[in-house]
């Protein structure tokens, strides 16, 4: 059958020199799913921009149905029938769901805004394609999962044969991931073709036809999703074996911190968590499980001294944090990898050398009499450069020009060039390519190994899974379920607590939280 | 004290205040435009001095609706310009507008200066046009209410009541027109218009464009109707002040037709006060809109606060 969407070597470098193209080739045949995977940084994102035209290639050619096409613009790639739906929505919160998905091309009626015709329209849609979703709400206050059906529907109103999804299940509970595939077979059965860009491999070979593996901005292969295995596809993408493995702890100390009873407001006065109360030993990785929102970051940013504590206390080896200021917490033995690495984690202007001292401008070693010591700055900057291998130009190149998974292994560098106490890890590895993830986990059970109470909170719940010696899972602010890891705790166990889904009895709760 | 319940509750009170809201009404629906298309307007206060005093000049020379529409005119222009340094040269929106109020205060004594030849306080030489009010003395036949209705409604400037037909079509445009839509969308996450392929940028400066004119007929209305002429400073805080009746007016039409009469009826009692209170400094009683203007936005935000927790603790 001949391909409904063709690139055909496509090459593209950005203005700073980036190559994120270099010959990658992507043929879609009509009516199937195919998934494109690979690291970041393999040019799955710049391709799929070129093939919405957000990006103009510089060399190749798209085709679609057989005729070469070329769009200036997303505007123009809508009007021939491709939708994309990126991992940041583009909704209006305070917008219905209706006015959201018929923005930019509303029904009307003389100048009049026709919202029955809309309402309708939606429903409509929603229904014949299994996106349930209510046309009346507005869309802040919906669930991700429901935001994505937006974000589809979207697409749809708007014609879509063609429906690009960019990375759909990071922001995922498994159900929902579930929900997701339902609706996607149902777009599928309907005629339309769907690419899927992801790097969660099981997902990707439950419901893909076909697989476009991509690496350093080039296509290595297609292939049908029925023929390979998780190792093969994972070999194709990384280009050698890698063993995504981590051994558990070898044995845990005493009780490094210890949250009590502790309640977390908003600044409305809304609870955020409330009857927190666990324990972290000394050498061992506590996972917190849970849909983003649920309250694992915010316990991280209180630990951490970023968000006020409404009651409670959290002791570090005997002391209570709350009078302590962050620096006071840090020098207490406290390290923490935020979230959001460009926000929290790094003064992007800054220099390598500079951020990695940031959190030390006590320190003599590098601060003399109120004056920065540029030497010692450099020669630390090379070593940490060094022991953590983070590929720069140098130390004194800004970090914002570092990529993502680069940009990470600088705050972890700054956060483990001292063995941490307590160690506050969230998202540690969201958009960082598997050579990275891999670096990082290593870097995180050391810190482990050489006596960090690690607290580790993830939207990746096999990340979660891989490294947590006791996991526990929030759900509405509330720890709902605690467990010992195994190899016989799945993450379709997990998701059920997750979403409410199930409770556990509090007697294995209360063993599993010691 | 007594003396000033009897004032307020006149028919002439209630005409003082149609007259000094009418100004700040059309500044603060200005300001609302463009706030909710998420570029705040803070040269409302230039916008409205320009064209008070180009509707002045140009009434000398042509008959007075043409003055008024030179006052939009060169509001819009204003407006047209702002957009362009914000969103071509990406200039900051704040700068660009007390770029433009400074320019009003220079600029507007310059050319007076100019065109009276000379005078740099008003344009008292000036043989300038007044906006015509709307005599509806045919009321006074209606039995029992009739002179209560004529002294009400009759001798309003007739800006007034496009003021009140603006709120109207203001908030048909916002919430029942497509265009409307995508201005609140722009305004609260351009990110989503953009990508439904909405020209975010120039919607914003459509929104600028449209301020900027109603700001100028605010200004017209001023140096038309409110005083017949023009004096440096005239606008004297409205363009500030409508920038907080949109806040206070909960960013709605018809909230910031409400703030806009509050902040009326306070101008109207600084204008009436002085002739029953002599003892008090007339400086003082002239604070008295801006001082209002402060405490109702304390209150406003405080307010807002304790609804958001409030609402948060239902829903918990």
């Amino acid at each position: 059958m001949a391909p409904l969407l063709e690139a055909l070597s496509i090459g593209k470098t950005y203005p700073g020199g980036t190559v994120a193209n270099d010959g990658a080739n992507l043929s879609v045949s009509a009516g199937e799913v195919h998934a494109v995977v690979g690291e970041n940084g393999a040019g799955k994102s710049t391709l799929m921009k070129i093939l919405f035209g957000i990006e103009q290639p510089d060399r190749g050619e798209i085709r679609l149905d057989g005729k070469p096409v070329n769009f200036a613009n997303p505007r123009e790639a809508i009007d021939q029938g491709i939708g994309m739906v990126f991992q940041h929505f583009s909704l209006v919160p305070s917008f219905s769901v209706y006015e959201n998905v018929v923005l930019g091309s509303e029904p009307r009626n003389g100048i009049r805004f026709d919202r029955n015709e809309a309402i309708a329209r939606v429903r409509e849609l929603s229904e014949k394609f299994r996106l349930a979703v209510d046309p009346l709400p507005p869309v802040g206050q919906l669930p991700v999962g429901q935001q994505q059906r937006v974000e589809i529907l979207k697409a749809l109103y708007r014609d879509a044969k063609i429906l690009i999804l960019d990375e759909p299940t990071a922001v995922l509970a498994p159900q929902e991931v579930e929900e997701l595939f339902v609706a996607v077979r149902a777009l599928v059965a309907q005629g339309r073709t769907v690419i899927f860009i992801a790097h969660k491999l099981p997902e990707v070979l439950e419901i893909s036809d076909r697989i476009t593996v991509m690496r350093g901005g080039k296509t290595v292969g297609s292939v049908n999703a029925r023929d390979v295995t998780e190792d093969s596809l994972a070999t194709m993408m990384v280009g050698r074996e890698i063993a995504l493995r981590v051994d558990r702890t070898k044995g845990r100390g005493d009780v490094a911190c210890e949250v009590k009873a502790l309640k977390l407001t908003a600044e409305s006065g809304a609870t955020i968590a409330q009857d927190l109360n666990l324990k972290v030993h000394a050498g061992e990785i506590l996972g917190l499980v849970g849909v983003e929102g649920n309250g694992q970051a915010e316990l991280l940013e209180a630990i951490a001294g970023l968000r006020p504590i409404a009651d409670g206390v959290v002791y570090l080896n005997g002391t209570s944090l709350s009078p302590l200021s962050v620096l006071e917490r840090r020098e207490q033995g406290l390290a923490s990898i935020p979230e959001d690495r460009i926000a929290r984690g790094l003064a992007t202007g800054a220099t390598i050398a500079e951020n990695l001292i940031a959190t030390r401008l006590a320190d003599k070693r590098f601060v003399r009499n109120g004056l920065l010591d540029l030497k010692a700055m450099k020669a630390n900057a090379l070593s940490l450069i060094e022991r953590f291998s983070i590929r720069s130009g140098g130390p004194g190149y800004a970090v914002g020009t570092l990529s993502g998974g680069n940009m990470q292994k600088v705050v972890v560098a700054r956060e483990l060039s001292e063995q941490p106490k307590l160690l506050l890890v969230n998202q540690p590895t969201r958009g960082v390519d598997l050579g990275a993830t891999q670096f990082i986990w290593k870097s995180l059970t050391d810190a482990r190994d050489g006596g960090a109470a690690v607290l580790l909170s993830s939207a990746d719940l096999s990340e979660l899974l891989a490294l947590s010696d006791r996991l526990v899972v929030f759900y509405r602010g509330k720890i709902v379920a605690a467990f010992v890891n195994s190899d016989d705790l799945t993450a379709e166990t997990l998701g059920t607590y997750m979403l409410g889904l199930s409770s556990q009895d509090p007697e294995t709760m209360r063993a599993a939280l010691q | 004290m007594i003396e000033l319940l009897v004032t307020v509750f006149s028919a002439t009170f209630f005409v003082t205040v149609i007259r000094t809201t009418t100004p700040l009404l059309f500044a603060t629906l200005g300001g609302l435009i463009s706030d909710l298309s998420g570029a705040l307007n803070v040269a409302l206060e230039g916008m409205m001095l320009i064209a008070a005093l180009t509707a002045v000049i140009v009434s000398v020379y042509a008959p007075w609706y043409v003055a008024v529409l030179s006052g939009v005119a060169a509001g819009a222009m204003l407006g047209a310009l702002m957009a362009l340094f914000h969103l071509r040269f990406k200039a900051d929106i704040i700068l660009v507008g007390f770029a433009v109020n400074i320019l009003a205060t220079g600029g507007t004594v310059f050319a007076l200066a100019q065109a009276t030849g000379g005078d740099k306080g008003t344009s008292i030489n000036l043989q300038s046009k007044a906006v015509p009010a709307v005599n509806l003395s045919f009321l006074e036949a209606i039995p029992l209410i009739g002179p209560t209705l004529k002294a009400l409604l009759s001798g309003h400037s007739i800006l007034s009541w496009l003021g009140v037909f603006m709120v109207f079509a203001v908030w048909y445009f916002l919430f029942r027109t497509p265009y409307g839509l995508w201005l609140r969308g722009v305004g609260e996450y351009p990110a989503a218009p953009e990508a439904a392929g909405i020209p975010v940028g120039k919607v914003r400066a459509w929104s600028l464009v449209a301020s900027g004119a109603l700001a100028g007929i605010g200004g017209a209305q001023l140096a038309m109707f409110n005083y017949i002429g023009f004096t440096r400073d005239m606008t004297s805080g409205r363009g500030f002040i409508a920038l907080g009746a949109v806040l206070l007016g909960a960013r709605h039409p018809v909230g910031a037709m409400l703030a806009a009469l509050l902040f009326g009826i306070f101008e109207g009692l600084a204008v009436v006060m002085p002739n029953l209170f002599n003892w008090i400094p007339g400086e003082i009683i002239q604070t008295i809109p801006f001082v209002v203007t402060v405490l109702a936005l304390i209150l406003f935000s405080y307010r807002a606060q304790r609804a958001l927790k409030t609402r948060a603790q239902a829903r918990a």
